[in-house]
């Protein structure tokens, strides 16, 4: 019964092909985590990671609280349930449960033929370790057999059995272990479809019972569906998202989130949006219907993708498509559908058709859609309907990225504004400059990162609404007649003054950047480097000269300490000594430096005054670093980072380690 | 399902070397490359090993010591030591002896023993191997230093020497696995097989036998069997035989097992066991009984003779020495007696995992059962067993034994130790073991082998079992 | 029950398949039956047969067999046969099965070079090595005695590693996985769990081995120059021509074991010989 702790896991193979590349997770105790996602995607990989049947290239995996990295498997109290079972074959199923137990020891005090207690020299008893008596193995045993109902089986073979049967035993084989972690590998692949549904309420019940951790891998986004309590979709090695069924189902993050998520496949058209007033018109390539929508649904979307232009992906599900009558006359998003065949499922049928009217499908259009009907329907092939869009439900991704443009908490707010001497006006708000943003005078548009707002200062608000989402709050502003998002809290209704951190904006002109945001992170290549050195240390009460190991940053020909736990990180991601010979982006905030008298040589370069904050501008070892200052700073100086506050990056395989 | 039949041999063949050609120069392209990353390890730890490492380099174990891993040190500095031990006491004088395969004549007036020198040539193999052995260990020793100092300097801990045992029963287990099978081949597998192919480079047989010196002649004796009068004829009578009973009798095996087992599988036959058990029955039985069996069958007094001269023929020398024809077809029977049984057995296995399905297609397509023999049948199993099918070549072109019993040990005019029906192998024994040429009958192996890996080796990158793996999966 | 008319053509066919399949199997009895005729007969010599039979019959060859031990001593032969055979088997059955577990379950560097050389290696003609044998037989002062024999047919069992290899590779993977998470090390999976597994195999390797030197000659003839060490192989092969019927008595009493040997194992032979030879 154990937490998770994953960070920066990397898998890279000799040959340089990376199966799971930078996966982050904390896994809390008791909950049914699934991994899915198509063949190759690195699920698997993931869980053998997490077993110890495949070597972590980088990254730290604990267990409860403990580093896991190089333990073997038997040491990090975890079972495994294979795909194929994994049966032993010429043991019953007694001694097939009951094999990993016959191989632990127990620690246990040493007691002589009467049962008595045996002491040493200073009345202690003596510990040892023994292996579990009949008695015990039996209890465990017959225990694990009884939850999942085969103790008829237990001195039957494996090959005498049916596949669920087989598939209970390996479960009781995991059980037995009262494992901190149960990991499972496609667990149900192999049982025919009546089966698997069958298992999968009883794995369920399972894990309700045991109230352990679960790591389920499937390819079944089914399965994945009504197993998990969190889902990890993933694609190629990357981890595509990390969230509840719910969500998944209801805001995916990207196109391929979206696709593989339901049946259904969602629907998916090339169309543009065109932003004309309060209304926003979509319009589907191939198809002459257009549909309007209002564009309150779609405040979060970055108006770039609202210039009639932007080819955007348009995502809408089959229950959301619908040729019901009394809805289409009601609706005012109607598409015209043509339709090539339809699936009679019974409760309802799939219909199938193209919004293209001039494709004859028979076979796959990039304007197919897919539609559910209640009950049974009588179409032909050919026929024209009506088709209304329940467009409340509808899923945005660019066309490029393919990551949803609707995002739940959006980046930035997208406003025009007006520079003229030194101040800038937007929404009604007019703003001094600081002196760090020169800019000639003119009409701009502004990006202000939602993160950029604060509660405390002088530009008035109204909160509109606030909601809880992916973890963070979000609110609806009001200010000066348009509409905003802040990462901030607060009542509807209520009037706050905010504070805007300038030195986060950007402002465009004819989609060229003329003022851009001030770099959060600052990047130095350097090397390790280990030096041996004479000291005098303490030992024993006395002051000995020995030779200790020094571990050090090498950035801009400066020696700086490094803190033994990043140092330990990177030993853990290089082999050998290889870790002296690669070059290493370390990378801190600018909070995270300083102007110092002792540190690398730079020179400022300008000084960026925010007003309320300053930084520095510094060339230092060959990078460009902005350092936040608390006085005027000029010439040549020297900057010294904070080593606990450092990120360490591998430069050539691209691996981050802390 | 690809025509094989139809590509033309000729095109085949000049892709066959076109191809050759390109890989082996790709191959001696990436040869720099390869080399550098193979020494790049090297590199690594001479650039970044520390005083330790260097340690270890002269005296084996002491950059161990000097990390306190006390028993691998010691134990590095025994196999040193031993190591010095033996080459001082033996080793060097045994490696100079390969060299130099004696210079001391013995002479029985002197009571001077004099070198062996075939047995200084086995001596020093045998420290050619101590060397490459030590050298293995040494660089072991050095890589476990560098490991150690690895560990060292990235604060890990290095393994304590009992984890180290105790990885040789888990991770490291396949070291102590194959620990004694490599020393036990090594021995008398690998090392027969350098000796011999070193033999045919020297004078050694005839006159030339210890206690007489022995000495490194080069490539001579490949020259005297091409081109001597007294070989050469030979050498080509019986190359010639050679392939030609390969391929009859590989070819006759072969086909014979399984049409035998396409037989026996017919839907109408009943009591398909009983029926094989026959074959099997002859497959059994030792193959030296059979073959010895045969030759007083077919002696003059024998069985088959005595019927012929009751029904008032005469008797006919079946292996007598003018018997050329008769005995080499002889023999091709007897062969076959004994071969194809294991090929019908073969036919009969691949056969059960054929898909029926292919057949019933093709009577649907209205294909005789002749065609569905070269065009399904044919193809399959051909594939499937081209590796067998090469082995069996190899086999036959070396099979010692049917001529051996049948005929052996007689000696023809225009043969050099040999007869008519002799095989290569059969000429290598009567020289080697019954006349002592034994630096030719070495050189003729070495021809033997090169012979067999090359056509083994073009036949099976040409079949298509190595170009098609998929076609039947 | 409806009557099928027979096609006179398809009973031409039947009849055909049937007359071949016999005389197929004539053919391969007879030479058998001869001898276990030959090892029946009154007299020891060929020429007293009346054509291929003997005149008379009687057990006198096989008692000859084990009683006539002055020239040939044939139980002697027989026990040392025996001796090597079951040394030879038990020791090169646990070399061979130790290789080929781990070159199906490890992978280690030299693995591959260790495969290609194992291949190449064994396409030289293993004739070739028989003088390099004798002569370091003697070196070592191994010529005459059966443990010379002995350590040939060991040592060199490991190159024939493949067929097990393959019936390795059918077990997989995930049961071993399974037992690493259960706690075992690669030595306890070996012994626990794939040595059980592979108990046909290892049978049908000691089998197999054990056979083979019973019928092989050239080697015994070559190492071993003591009449009294001789194996069965050699020991018939030494018999004078005019001993036909011992031969025969020598060699059936031999043939009979071996014969139901592989009986009992045919169709290991077929796996056995499919799995080293068919492509994967």
């Amino acid at each position: 019964m154990a937490n998770l702790s994953l960070k920066h896991i990397y898998k890279v193979y000799p040959n340089g092909t990376k199966a799971v590349n930078d996966f982050n997770m904390q896994i809390d105790d008791k909950e049914f985590i699934v991994f899915v996602g198509p063949s190759g995607c690195g699920k698997s990989t993931m869980l053998r990671m997490i077993a110890g049947l495949e070597e972590i290239t980088a990254g730290e995996l604990r267990i409860g609280d403990i580093v896991v990295n190089d333990m073997e498997p038997k040491d990090r109290d975890i079972a495994m349930v294979f795909q194929n079972y994994a049966l032993y074959p010429h043991m019953n199923i007694y001694e097939n449960i009951a094999f990993g137990l016959k191989m632990r020891k127990l620690a246990d005090v040493k007691k002589d033929k009467t049962g008595k207690i045996v002491t040493d020299k200073n009345g202690e008893p003596v510990q040892v370790m023994r292996h579990l008596t009949k008695a015990e193995l039996d209890e465990k045993v017959y225990g694990a057999a009884e939850i999942l109902g085969i103790t008829d089986y237990l001195r039957k073979k494996p090959k005498e059995m049916s596949g669920g049967q087989r598939q209970r035993v390996a479960l009781g084989r995991a059980i037995v272990r009262e494992p901190k972690v149960m990991l499972l590998d496609e667990p149900l692949s192999n049982l025919d479809a009546k089966l698997r549904t069958q298992m999968r309420s009883e794995i369920v019940k399972l894990h309700n019972k045991l109230q352990t951790t679960f790591i389920y891998v499937t390819h079944d986004q089914v399965e994945a569906m009504t197993m998990g309590t969190r889902i990890v979709v993933m694609k190629d090695g990357y981890v595509q998202q990390i969230d509840t069924p719910k969500n998944l189902y209801q805001m995916p993050a990207n196109k391929f989130v979206a696709g593989f998520i339901g049946t259904p496949q969602m629907n998916f058209f090339e169309g543009t949006l065109k932003k004309t007033g309060e209304e926003v018109e979509v319009k589907f390539n191939g198809s002459d219907s257009v549909v309007k929508i209002p564009y309150g649904m779609l405040v979060k979307v970055m108006p770039q993708y609202l210039d009639g232009k932007t080819n955007v992906y348009i995502g809408l599900r089959a229950d959301d498509v619908t040729i019901d009558p009394d809805e289409v006359n009601g609706s005012g998003t109607t598409i015209k559908v043509k339709i090539s065949h339809t699936e009679e499922l019974g409760t309802e049928t799939l219909v199938y058709g193209d919004i293209d009217m001039s494709r004859d499908s028979f076979g796959e259009s990039p304007t197919q859609i897919i539609l559910k009907a209640a009950g049974f329907k009588n179409f032909s092939s050919g026929d024209v309907v009506d088709a209304a869009l329940k467009m409340e439900n509808v899923h945005l991704f660019d066309a490029q990225t393919e990551e949803s443009i609707l995002p739940r908490i959006p980046k930035y707010n997208y406003l025009d504004c007006a520079v003229k001497d030194g101040a800038l006006t937007f929404a009604g708000v007019k703003i001094k400059l600081p002196d760090a943003i020169k800019c000639a005078d003119g009409e701009y548009e502004l990006l202000l990162p939602t993160d950029a707002i604060a509660v405390g200062g002088d530009v008035a608000a109204e909160v509109l609404s606030c909601e809880q989402t992916d973890g963070k709050t979000l609110a609806r502003l009001n200010i000066g007649g348009n509409c905003m998002f802040a990462l901030i809290g607060g009542e509807p209704g209520q009037k706050v003054g905010l504070s805007l951190d300038l030195k986060k904006i950007t402002l465009r002109s004819d989609g060229k950047d003329i003022i851009s945001p001030m770099p959060l992170i600052n990047s130095v290549v350097g090397t390790f480097a280990l030096d041996r050195v004479k000291k005098q240390i303490e030992e024993g009460g006395k002051l000995k000269t020995k030779k200790v190991s020094e571990y050090s940053f090498v950035m801009g020909g400066r020696k700086f300490k490094a803190p033994l736990d990043v140092a330990q990180k990177m030993f853990a991601a290089l082999s050998g000594r290889k870790v002296f010979n690669t070059a290493f982006h370390y990378e801190w905030s600018p909070y995270d430096m300083a102007i110092s008298d002792d540190g690398i040589e730079g020179e400022v370069t300008e000084v960026l005054d925010y007003g309320a904050e300053q930084f520095a501008k510094v060339d230092a070892a060959g990078s460009t670093l902005y350092i936040k200052t608390t006085g005027p700073v000029s010439g040549k100086v020297h900057v010294s980072p904070d080593m606990s506050a450092v990120s360490v990056v591998e430069k050539d395989r691209n691996i981050r380690i802390v | 399902m690809e025509n094989l039949t139809k590509q033309s041999a000729k095109s085949k063949i000049v892709g066959f070397f076109s191809d050759r050609g390109r890989k082996i120069s790709e191959f001696f392209k990436s040869l720099p490359q390869r080399i550098k990353t193979k020494f790049a390890g090297a590199k690594e730890i001479l650039y970044e090993g520390n005083g330790k490492v260097r340690a270890s380099m002269l005296i084996m174990g002491l950059g161990q010591l000097m990390y306190r891993q006390w028993a691998k040190g010691i134990l590095y500095m025994l196999v040193q030591a031993a190591f010095l031990a033996y080459f001082i006491l033996r080793g060097a004088s045994d490696f100079i002896g390969f060299f130099t395969l004696g210079t001391q004549e013995s002479n029985a007036w002197y009571g001077i023993e004099g070198d062996n020198s075939v047995i200084m040539m086995l001596m020093g193999i045998l420290s050619i191997i101590a060397i490459i052995f030590y050298a293995v260990i040494y660089v072991s020793n050095i890589k476990d230093c560098y490991v150690i100092q690895c560990a060292a300097d990235t604060l890990k801990n290095p393994k304590s020497f009992k984890k180290e045992l105790a990885e040789l029963l888990n991770q490291k287990f396949y070291k102590t696995a194959l620990a004694l099978p490599i020393v036990g081949v090594s021995v008398f597998s690998i090392l027969p097989i350098i000796f011999m192919i070193l033999i045919a480079f020297t004078n050694y047989g005839g006159n030339i036998v210890p206690p007489a010196l022995v000495d490194w002649v080069g490539f001579d004796n490949f020259g005297r069997i091409l081109t001597l009068g007294q070989f050469a004829p030979t050498f080509f009578k019986i190359f010639g035989w050679n392939i030609l009973w390969a391929v009859l009798s590989t070819a006759l095996n072969y086909f014979a097992g399984l049409g035998l087992a396409l037989l026996l599988n017919k839907k109408c036959v009943k009591g398909k066991t009983i029926w094989r058990l026959f074959p099997i029955l002859a497959y059994a039985v030792p193959g030296f009984i059979t073959l010895i069996a045969f030759k007083y069958m077919f002696s003059y007094g024998g069985p088959i003779n005595q019927m012929i001269t009751d029904a008032g023929g005469t008797a006919i020398g079946f292996l007598d020495i003018d018997a050329k024809w008769t005995a080499r077809l002889i023999g091709l029977f007897a062969n076959a007696w004994l071969n194809i049984p294991s090929s019908m057995l073969l036919a009969t296995g691949i056969l059960s995992n054929m898909n029926s399905d292919l057949y019933e297609a093709a009577r649907v397509d209205g294909a005789s059962a002749w065609k569905q023999f070269v065009k399904i049948t044919l193809p399959y199993v051909l594939f499937a067993t081209m590796p067998v099918l090469i082995s069996q070549f190899i086999a036959n072109f070396n099979n010692f034994g049917i001529f051996y019993f049948l005929r052996g040990g007689l000696y023809m005019d225009g043969y050099f130790l040999a007869s008519d029906t002799d095989l290569l192998i059969n000429w290598l024994y009567n020289m080697s073991i019954d006349n002592n040429y034994y630096s030719i009958g070495a050189a003729i192996s070495i021809i033997i082998f090169i012979v067999t890996s090359v056509i083994s080796l073009a036949v099976y990158v040409l079949s298509p079992s190595y170009k098609q793996e998929e076609t039947y999966q | 029950m409806k009557k099928i008319k027979i096609k006179p053509q398809k009973l031409f066919n039947v009849a055909i398949t049937y007359l071949i399949i016999l005389a197929v199997c004539f053919i391969f009895l007879f030479p058998i039956l001869w001898l276990v005729l030959a090892s029946f007969s009154k007299t020891g010599s060929i020429y007293s047969f009346d054509g291929f039979f003997p005149t008379e019959f009687s057990l006198d060859s096989f008692i000859r067999l084990f009683t006539d031990t002055d020239l040939y001593n044939y139980p002697r032969w027989f026990l040392n046969t025996l001796f090597i055979a079951l040394m030879s088997s038990l020791i090169g059955t646990t070399l061979t099965i130790l290789t080929a577990y781990v070159m199906s379950r490890f992978r280690f560097k030299s693995r591959k070079t260790m495969m290609k050389m194992t291949l190449i290696l064994g396409m030289f003609p293993s004739f070739m090595t028989m003088t390099a044998v004798y002569l370091m037989m003697t070196q070592f002062n191994l010529i005459n005695q059966q443990w010379g024999l002995i350590l040939i047919y060991s040592a060199g069992a490991p190159m024939g590693y493949l067929t097990q290899k393959g019936f390795f590779d059918t077990i997989p993977s995930s049961i071993d996985e399974a037992a690493r998470i259960d706690g075992a090390s690669n030595f306890i999976i070996f012994i626990k769990i794939t040595l059980p597994l592979a108990a046909p195999m290892i049978v049908y390797t000691l089998l197999s081995s054990f056979v083979w030197p019973w019928s092989d000659f050239i080697l015994p003839q070559l190492l071993l120059k003591n009449k009294d060490l001789y194996t069965v192989a050699v020991g018939l092969m030494s018999l004078d021509d005019t001993e036909f019927s011992r031969f025969a008595a020598g060699s059936v009493f031999i043939a009979v074991p071996i014969v139901i040997f592989y009986f009992a194992l045919s169709k290991f032979l077929i796996s056995g010989l499919s799995a080293g030879a068919v492509k994967q």
